[in-house]
């Protein structure tokens, strides 16, 4: 994107600056000098081509939508997988406990295996406590996701809104030059 | 601070008067608003929408349980449409109204589609570094009944002006200052 040449035109612009007032009353009788009108017709004119380039963020903001709504998708699955594996670990809790009850009526015989049952007891639960934090984080990050996406939804809209003002109100100034 | 307690008061007196216009079916119906715990949503899910500017976004966070009372106010007669996709029309007003009532202070303000999150998101809230949140329970003819939290993240001081200024008496009603 090319860079805008102005500073000559905000300095004559600038020396010319009186109250609005004013300058309004002088409206009819005031004249810009040939070369000047020229001068401001090519800076509109390359202000236009800039605006008009700056619409192309569209294709960016399009691209970030799309961007989080794959990565909404991608949480959804998390979940889903979340959800089977608080499954799994819930089913495992209940084959340790029945595990140690087991073991615990075989008597000495099984004085073995019911250490190993509380062993697999405790892996349960620290794979349920692993689970619920899993799950947690992956509210945590929708409702970022959700921000972010909602966010750079509404953005897009008001960049959009804010150029086409912009080239609305370049219009109204190559007018008032011609 | 980048949102005074002024600003608060006038967002709060923009949304009670939006909600008010939007999610009354008929305005003689009796509208209850209070004050609730802003991460208050034990289950179900929520409805977010938000408004953004340069200066600020504003997460609306709709709770609207999936029950008979709710589903009797907001679901049209015989439109077959669920509670979560009528609702969502509702809000989508409600939040459209608070973008116009808010838009002559901030240019080129824009709002997002609603999304729809599971209610336990909203104890993460403060990972966004809100300014501000508030949290309401809005009931309608003393049988629907709805939760609402409001999120205001700014970027740079935001001013909304403080347009309602009655103190409002009514048992159940918020009291404007």
């Amino acid at each position: 994107m090319g860079s805008i040449t102005g500073g000559s035109l905000i300095a004559r612009h600038t020396r010319k600056t009186r109250p609005a007032d004013e300058v309004n009353r002088d409206v009819p009788s005031q004249r810009i000098e040939p070369g000047l009108k020229e001068d401001l017709l090519a800076q509109a004119g390359t202000l236009s081509q800039e605006t008009a380039q700056l619409k192309s963020i569209a294709v960016a903001f399009e691209r970030w939508h799309q961007d989080m709504i794959s990565l909404s998708q991608q949480n959804r699955e998390m979940h889903s997988q979340g959800d089977d594996l608080s499954s799994i670990v819930r089913q495992l809790i209940m084959l340790s406990l029945n595990a140690a009850i087991e073991a615990a009526r075989a008597g000495d015989a099984a004085r073995g295996f019911v250490v190993v049952a509380a062993e697999v007891r405790s892996l349960a639960l620290r794979a349920q406590a692993l689970s619920q934090d899993l799950s947690k984080s992956l509210h945590k990050n929708d409702l970022a996701a959700t921000a972010t996406f909602q966010d750079i939804q509404a953005g897009g809209k008001m960049m959009m809104a804010a150029i086409s003002g912009l080239e609305s109100k370049l219009g109204q100034l190559r007018g008032k030059i011609d | 601070m980048l949102f005074s307690d002024q600003n608060r008061r006038g967002l709060v007196s923009v949304f009670e008067r939006c909600a008010r216009a939007s999610l009354l079916r008929s305005q003689d119906d009796l509208f209850e608003i209070s004050s609730a715990p802003a991460a208050s949503a034990a289950g179900g899910s929520l409805l977010i929408i938000t408004t953004s500017s340069f200066a600020f976004r504003l997460l609306t966070i709709f709770h609207v349980d999936d029950n008979e009372a709710n589903r009797g106010y907001f679901v049209p007669a015989g439109s077959g449409l669920s509670l979560q996709d009528s609702f969502a029309e509702v809000a989508n007003l409600c939040c459209g109204a608070l973008n116009r009532e808010i838009a002559p202070c901030f240019p080129h303000l824009a709002m997002s589609i609603p999304c729809r999150l599971s209610a336990r998101c909203l104890e993460h809230l403060p990972q966004l570094n809100p300014d501000y949140t508030a949290g309401f329970k809005i009931n309608i003819n003393s049988a629907a009944s709805i939760g609402v939290t409001l999120c205001m993240c700014c970027t740079a001081a935001v001013e909304i002006p403080m347009t309602l200024t009655a103190v409002q008496q009514s048992s159940g009603e918020l009291e404007m200052f």
